[in-house]
């Protein structure tokens, strides 16, 4: 293997239900005000279930206007704008366009990609056959196009890709960054995920899938390890993080805002959809191995935490696997039910929500949190936010298809 | 409306080029005048607005002779030559 590098987070940015920047994302975060509300954006009178997390809606017009772009698709649009606050966080651009070439890679998760742009294909296709794709309809509706949308607009010239792991493709996506950087094949990385899927189609197969939270109140209809909880609430976003070798940003005097310790991640190898937590507990071990640190250093777990039946109580099951008595040490916060689940960038923004806490010290409550359920045998934090006792937190993501990432988040100092 | 139509073919060809692209621009001041290439596009990317012209138009334009134009004037030449 090749050298051993730090890996320093110096840049952050995101947009979610609720914020469109560090500062108001981390304000709510720790206010405990949710963003969950009944969607605007889509007709959902045929669907069993119309609730969800949107993005406010001027946020990527008026950011798009600032960095001279047309709108192209929901997804790739919340990626860009997202993209720039990182970028902008760690000192790497300033301001508008033109920007000059920079080695920088940029590897993002998406677990959708260019819904907007499929769907809206897809019903020309329908209505008009092949006359009705346009000569762009490739790299529209591609799955990199999030990140290559990037890469051409910011000029950054590193490697560039997406990697698809449902709601795991953030995760797997910053690990991949992380070992990048630490074993020397990158300097720097823009990481992260972005999804967009409020449309009739990607809403409408999720609608169908039978997962999705019946509450009809949204501000609590996302309960993660709650007992009352009935399922999961879709949310749209971007996170994204720069990722950098320590040597670099400390030599550049840039802000570290936090440290990315390990990495593990590992497959079920066992159900397309219903998790395994043999396959969660080989991820978090082999992500505390990676981090150099035991169960007992950890102060905090952010979970997956989706508030589905199935992935709370396998969560916990693994959790406690792993973590053993240190599991009484090591709080559970799930973020979910703030801003609803993100697919592929959920793993981003609440890695973002972990980093701000570690720098914070405090641990954001559990919205929705009344009544645990017993057979989620982890220590929840409560209703109020509280402190983070040691600065490490570890960060699950699992998906579909049986892929668990998860990253172990340190300190920047 | 000036005698030749050109400036309602501009009104509409504007729309079009706004709607093909991926920069930004003050659309409002596009002209005659204004080079194509100053409006982000490409070889690739005006082919929608080849595409937009077909359906704004109705008329569908030869590509070898739209990747030559320079100027937004001389795709609305083409246009008026095409029946536009």
């Amino acid at each position: 293997m090749a050298e051993s590098r730090r890996v320093a987070v110096t840049g952050l940015g995101v947009s979610c239900a609720i914020g469109t920047d560090v500062e108001s994302f981390s304000a709510s975060l720790f206010a405990g005000r949710g963003g969950i509300a009944r969607l605007r954006s889509l007709d959902t009178s045929e669907m069993k279930v119309g609730i969800g997390g949107e993005v406010e809606p001027d946020f990527v017009a008026s950011g798009l206007k600032r960095l001279r772009r047309r709108p192209t698709d929901r997804a790739v649009d919340l990626g860009i704008v997202t993209a720039a606050q990182a970028l902008e966080d760690a000192g790497l651009i300033d301001g508008a366009p033109p920007y000059e070439p920079q080695p920088v890679a940029v590897i993002l998760g998406t677990a959708v990609g260019a819904a907007e742009s499929n769907t809206t294909l897809q019903q020309r296709f329908a209505e008009r056959g092949v006359r009705g794709l346009r000569p762009t309809s490739v790299p529209r509706v591609m799955d990199n196009a999030i990140s290559g949308g990037i890469s051409i607009h910011f000029r950054l010239t590193g490697a560039n890709f997406v990697v698809i792991s449902a709601c795991t493709s953030a995760t797997n996506a910053m690990g991949t960054a992380y070992r990048m950087v630490r074993h020397g094949y990158a300097d720097t990385v823009l990481t992260g995920g972005a999804d967009g899927f409020f449309d009739p189609f990607y809403y409408g197969v999720w609608n169908n899938l039978g997962v999705m939270s019946k509450n009809p109140d949204p501000a609590r209809a996302c309960r993660p390890f709650d007992a009352g909880r009935d399922g999961c609430v879709l949310g749209e976003g971007a996170g994204m993080l720069v990722f950098e070798s320590w040597e670099r940003a400390r030599g550049r005097g840039a802000r570290i805002r936090g440290e990315i310790l390990g990495y593990g991640e590992s497959s079920d190898a066992s159900h397309i959809t219903s998790p395994s937590a043999e396959g969660q507990a080989a991820a978090m071990r082999a992500a505390l191995t990676s981090a150099g640190i035991e169960p007992a250093d950890l102060g905090a777990v952010n979970a997956h935490g989706t508030a589905t039946l199935a992935n709370d109580v396998c969560e916990s099951g693994s959790i406690c696997a792993v973590l053993g008595d240190a599991a009484e040490e090591a709080p559970v916060s799930a973020n979910k039910s703030y801003f609803g689940h993100t697919l592929g960038a959920s793993g981003a923004i609440e890695s973002i929500a972990a980093l701000l806490g570690i720098e914070q010290g405090r641990l954001p409550s559990n919205l929705n949190l009344e009544n645990p359920d017993p057979e989620c045998r982890v220590r929840l934090v409560g209703g109020v936010p509280e402190p983070l006792e040691r600065p490490f937190v570890m960060k699950n993501s699992f998906g579909f298809g049986g892929s668990n990432g998860v990253l172990v988040l340190g300190l920047g100092e | 409306m000036d005698a030749d139509g050109t400036a309602d073919v501009l009104v509409r060809l504007r729309d079009v080029l706004r709607d093909s692209a991926v920069e930004e621009h003050d659309w409002d001041a596009v002209e005659a005048e204004t080079p194509i290439e100053s409006l982000g596009f490409d070889s690739l990317t005006i082919l929608d607005v080849l595409y937009d012209v077909e359906e704004e138009f109705g008329i569908a334009l030869d590509p070898k002779q739209v990747v030559k134009t320079r100027t937004v004037g001389e795709i609305i030449t083409l246009l008026q030559q095409n029946g536009a």
